[in-house]
């Protein structure tokens, strides 16, 4: 593959050596990734190496849960040592329950209307504007677009929120959750076409065992890499990618 | 008498790995004890960085043959296998991996060790592999040759000299004989040395 010039300014760096190099350097600022994955796979851990990393760059983040609350969240990442609670208490990396932010605005409703969507996109773009965040993700998009009604609805979602955030070169990371083992990227069939990247995070079975993967699917702006790489997720280094043996 | 043949076998490894980026040993199987003495004695007389990874003993069954082993500080264990087999005592001292066919997990782990050690140059940088023969037998022979052609090119590019060991019984096995020769070097111990 050839890559392009890296140039720093240009790109959003994940801290992740191995993937940053399969870009080039990294994702093109502003950017909307749909990190794609079954349960388990490592997208939630991904996503918030990727805001840690770019909070330790001086880079704000904001995650907005919507699948587990703060609680558990931030349990589950006390072990990792690349998860500095400092960043958090500093507000650095924001974190911040979907749900709640939803139910205060009343939005409580099984299935939104466009102008609950309309409420909560206005609110998700406030927030990135008050924080002045380079760097947000939503964990995750499944569960959100679930009460969006129509295909339209999801893609005008996605689309209206993306372009929002890239006026600001805020990259953003979307998690999709998908069934194991099954080759689709998104719970609608809709998410990817409007994503500008597409990270996939899966496993392979090797003799019973499974080996965690992680494969560029689409990174626009970028001559990425499409090499499946083995992923490993350690409390000492967190996400580290070598390249998967082919046999 | 078998101090001397143990302390000769050493000497042969050490002047081997010392001219060689890779070298791989053949071993008889009733002589793989003696070799093992041979390897460990060498690895404790000097101040190098070493990474033994086993695939063969657990490094519960190791420390109990070598008790001063935790006193050297530029040794480092990856044990492939305590963790497949159930094996519920494990050292801090030692990295484990959940099972011998995570092979890409052993490869980076390797490499972090001696990137963690960040050692000055005059520090020369080993890596043992014990052994190629067990690896084949929780893997594809496809997927260990694949396995350690990258392990080679790796290690080469990073500076660090390898020692893999085979097991001569099981060294008929096509692949066994297609993976030792990508070593610059080969020594076959034979049972008459020892």
């Amino acid at each position: 593959m050839t890559y392009m010039v890296s140039k720093e300014e240009e790109f959003c760096s994940t801290g992740i050596k191995e993937l940053d190099i399969q870009m080039g350097g990294g994702i093109p600022l502003g950017s909307t990734v749909l990190v794609v994955g079954s349960s388990g796979s490592g997208k939630t851990t991904l996503c918030m190496q990727f805001l840690i990393n770019g909070a330790k760059r001086g880079e704000r983040g904001v995650f907005f849960t919507i699948t587990e609350p703060l609680f558990k969240l931030t349990k589950n990442f006390e072990g990792f040592e690349f998860y500095d609670k400092k960043l958090i208490e500093s507000g650095m990396v924001n974190l911040i329950d979907l749900r709640i932010i939803s139910e205060r605005l009343g939005l409580d409703a099984e299935k939104y209307t466009v102008e609950d969507a309309g409420a909560l996109l206005d609110i998700l773009k406030d927030i990135a504007e008050e924080l002045n965040v380079k760097r947000l993700v939503i964990d995750s998009i499944t569960a959100l677009c679930y009460r969006l009604q129509t295909k339209e609805m999801i893609r005008d979602f996605i689309f209206k929120l993306g372009t929002s955030l890239a006026a600001m070169k805020c990259t953003t990371f979307l998690t999709s959750e998908v069934p194991p083992r099954t080759f689709r990227y998104s719970q609608y069939e809709i998410e990817e076409f409007i994503a500008d990247g597409i990270i996939f995070l899966g496993d392979v079975d090797r003799r019973g065992d499974l080996i965690r993967t992680l494969q560029l699917i689409k990174m626009r702006g970028t001559a990425h890499s499409r090499t499946k790489f083995a992923m490993s997720i350690s409390s000492k280094r967190g996400i580290e990618l070598t390249p998967l043996l082919k046999s | 008498m078998a101090n001397t043949i143990i302390e000769g076998l050493r000497e042969r490894i050490s002047t081997a790995a010392k001219i060689n980026q890779s070298v791989g040993i053949i071993v008889p199987g009733n002589n793989y004890s003696e070799l093992l003495e041979a390897i460990f004695d060498q690895m404790f007389s000097t101040n190098d960085i070493w990474t033994y990874v086993t695939v063969t003993k657990p490094f519960d069954s190791i420390i109990k043959t070598f008790p001063n082993l935790s006193d050297h500080r530029n040794i480092r264990f990856i044990d492939c296998i305590s963790r497949a087999a159930g094996i519920s005592k494990l050292y801090p001292e030692c990295i484990y991996i959940e099972s011998p066919t995570m092979l890409e997990k052993i490869s980076m782990e390797i490499i972090n060790i001696f990137h963690d050690a960040n050692v000055e140059e005059n520090i020369n940088k080993y890596l043992v592999i014990d052994s190629l023969s067990a690896l084949m037998i929780y893997n594809d022979p496809e997927t260990v040759t694949e396995f350690f052609y990258h392990l080679i090119n790796k290690t080469r590019t990073e500076n660090i000299h390898s020692i893999s060991l085979v097991v001569e019984e099981e060294e008929t096995n096509k692949y066994l004989n297609k993976i030792i020769f990508l070593n610059d070097k080969i020594l076959r111990v034979r049972d008459s040395f020892i």
